[in-house]
């Protein structure tokens, strides 16, 4: 029997600042609590109240709401390292995480960036030389083009077409920049090419400071798997398990889940095996996670590498029982890859539990999922057994229109997939969310599918297939009308006139006056 | 109808119900995952009888609006003798979400088919594609490209 270690290692860094926001910067400042090292947030005009602002120990504003002023201003977050001493910098995901700009500015700063150096991330976050790099060492890659498209002259054009025409219809457009399905449009005929280049390219510009895109072939019915990885400064590079990301929308991912469904032990050796290797090629250091898509046939091909932390990190880490973010900042101090790390990676392809995870982001799933920014009144995660909630707001928070709409992930874990299910099933129905509109219900209803729950139907067009809210929402309204003529009618009799009816919602924030869930009583109660 | 008939509206699924008293006493309670809160009233609402509420089903988010059932038909029979002036209704669009104008496809004058696409407004890094709700010309544009937009801002109208 081993030793127990019942003293804490000393923390790797003093002062670690957070260059990101939402729920992804409160993940990454509780693993700097549970390392003893202080945390720094950053913070725009429109985070002032942020949730990630309050959690850590310190906060520096870098500038206004729009996210090219502050929080993708590498002068700004550099500025604020160097003004509170921290020593290391955690670029989260999105923003400057996959930007050399930033982690060449660290090593210019002498400050340590928890991430690969910057020449991987040249080489992985550039996504067509990434795929460039895999077709190399023999790693099947997606039909497309190896160059970026330009349709600025007539020639550009002409080029694009006849590589479209090349590759097949449908297809993506995507950014070389790219991630979180922004600058990617799907393409299915011809007369759209241009205008999908071009609007793609101005949402890359926007989202990422580079408009470069290239073409791929859109895939029908094929899965989504990623493979992540985990390399130390020495070079060794371990596999740390595979995640099933099909169901989406807008090429944005809505749930994920870990181990991916069905494959054999041999078929995880082998993605796992195909994502080693991309990684080989470029010296991977970090956390990465290598993208494939499965098809139908059952063939990997590779997508891309995302060198960074993914949003689905915790999936992985349910199953794999390792802390990727604290792992991710002992790897940047310079410690070799941990025991428990290697052990983990030796039993990747003979998972024992299974973890799923679903975003909830403040986005209408009845009206194409546009965008539902706003105040978030009532706000109860669930818990109990095997329930994690990531969130990035709480009970008055405001969601901004200026960043991603991601309010919180829910990940629940169990020993296999039925009893993950039922457990997600049980936490939905605990989660009460109001003042913004949610992902929740198109979860609730993903759950009562047949070919989910067996995970036959899982393929990255389901969604658009199969997401026809239209019948949801009507009864889901009409039960709703009957609860507002029961408060209104309740209410008026509590006071015995209509129009004397004073009570008003409370306006800061705090607690919950107005709202009614247990009977008419105190509804009536409340109101007087 | 009786006296303490109600109008209940929901405009963004739509749908209206007209219960009476007996109708609602048979109504159950809110439950599991329902949630009721009265929302500020605006300017005209006490004079006219009306009350928000903000509801949620089953994670499905909706504003309601109660008022009396006599006030409402009043209303509508005031509404229908001024539509008799107005042969064609003219509808005006407003932002849903706040963002950027990033495109207009149309112009003043143009004639549009039901669902084309009008504009498209940036919100959360994404586009979001304004689309005609009905058929019609397109009638005084109030914003351009690049321009700000906040929720419920008039964009253009269809006549």
């Amino acid at each position: 029997m081993s030793l127990r270690k019942d003293t804490q290692p000393q923390p790797p860094f003093k002062t670690l600042l957070v260059a990101n926001r939402g729920e992804i910067a409160i993940r990454i400042i509780r693993a700097c609590r549970e390392m003893g090292i202080e945390s720094v947030a950053v913070y725009s005009d429109a985070d002032i109240d942020g949730s990630h602002r309050r959690a850590a120990d310190r906060a520096v504003h870098v500038g206004p709401a729009p996210a090219t002023e502050s929080y993708l201003r590498v002068d700004k977050i550099i500025e604020a390292a160097r003004s509170t001493g921290a020593d290391t910098i955690h670029p989260g995901y999105g923003f400057l995480s996959e930007q050399p700009a930033l982690a060449e500015a660290c090593a210019a700063a002498g400050i340590v960036f928890v991430g690969p150096t910057p020449e991987t991330l040249a080489q992985l976050g550039d996504k067509i030389a990434a795929r460039l790099r895999a077709a190399a060492v023999g790693v099947p890659v997606v039909p497309g083009t190896f160059e970026p498209i330009d349709v600025t002259g007539a020639q550009g054009r002409a080029t694009a077409n006849a590589e479209a025409e090349r590759i097949g219809w449908p297809l993506l457009v995507k950014a070389a920049a790219g991630g979180g399905g922004r600058g990617m449009r799907r393409v299915d005929s011809v007369d759209q090419l241009d205008e999908a280049i071009t609007s793609a390219s101005r949402e890359a510009v926007d989202a990422f400071g580079d408009g470069s895109v290239y073409l791929e072939r859109f895939v029908e019915r094929a899965r989504h798997v990623e493979v992540q990885l985990l390399g130390d400064n020495q070079g060794n590079v371990v596999a740390l398990g595979e995640r099933d990301c099909s169901v989406q929308r807008r090429h944005q991912k809505l749930v994920e889940e870990a181990p991916a469904p069905g494959l054999t032990t041999e078929q995880r050796h082998e993605l796992h095996q195909l994502g080693l290797k991309v990684a080989s090629t470029v010296g991977l250091r970090n956390a990465a996670t290598a993208e494939f898509l499965l098809t139908a046939d059952g063939e990997f091909w590779f997508l891309e590498v995302n060198a960074r932390l993914q949003v689905e990190h915790g999936v992985t880490e349910l199953v794999a029982d390792i802390d990727l973010v604290q792992e991710q900042i002992w790897i940047a101090a310079g410690r070799p890859l941990s025991a428990r790390v290697l052990a983990s990676a030796a039993r990747a392809a003979t998972p024992q539990r299974h973890a799923l995870e679903v975003r909830l982001s403040a986005e209408h799933p009845a009206l194409h999922f546009a965008p539902a920014p706003g105040r978030v009144d009532r706000w109860r995660e669930p818990s109990g057994p095997g329930v994690r909630v990531d969130a990035g707001v709480e009970e008055g928070s405001l969601v901004s229109e200026h960043y991603d709409p991601l309010v919180a992930k829910l990940l629940v874990v169990a020993d296999d997939r039925p009893h993950a299910l039922a457990r997600l099933a049980r936490a939905l129905d605990e989660f009460e969310i109001s003042g913004i509109q949610t992902t929740l219900p198109f979860h609730r209803w993903l759950l009562r599918q047949p070919d989910f729950a067996t995970a036959t139907g899982l393929s990255t067009d389901l969604v658009d297939r199969r997401w026809q809210p239209t019948e949801l929402i009507s009864v889901a309204a009409l039960r709703a009308a009957e609860l507002a003529a029961v408060a209104a009618l309740s209410a008026a009799g509590a006071t015995g006139a209509a129009g004397q009816y004073d009570a008003q919602p409370r306006q800061d924030g705090s607690g919950g006056d107005a709202w009614w869930r247990a009977g008419i009583g105190e509804a009536t109660e409340r109101l007087t | 109808m009786t006296a303490k008939s109600l109008r209940v509206t929901i405009e963004a699924v739509p749908l209206v119900i007209q219960p009476d008293e007996a109708d609602v006493a048979a109504f159950a309670p809110p439950g599991r995952g329902e949630l009721v809160r009265l929302l500020p009233a605006r300017a005209a609402d006490r004079a006219e009888g009306i009350r928000r509420f903000e509801v949620v089903v089953d994670g499905w988010l909706f504003e309601v609006a109660t008022e009396p059932a006599v006030r409402a038909e009043l209303r509508d029979r005031v509404a229908r003798s001024a539509a008799e002036h107005h042969a064609t209704a003219r509808l005006t669009l407003r932002a849903q979400i706040p963002g950027r104008v990033v495109r207009l496809w149309v112009a003043e004058g143009e004639t549009v088919e039901r669902g084309q696409r009008l504009l498209a407004i940036e919100a959360m890094k994404m586009e979001n594609e304004i689309r005609a709700p009905q058929a019609g010309t397109v009638e005084d544009i109030r914003v351009e490209v690049g321009a700000r937009v906040e929720r419920e801002d008039e964009l253009l109208s269809l006549g």
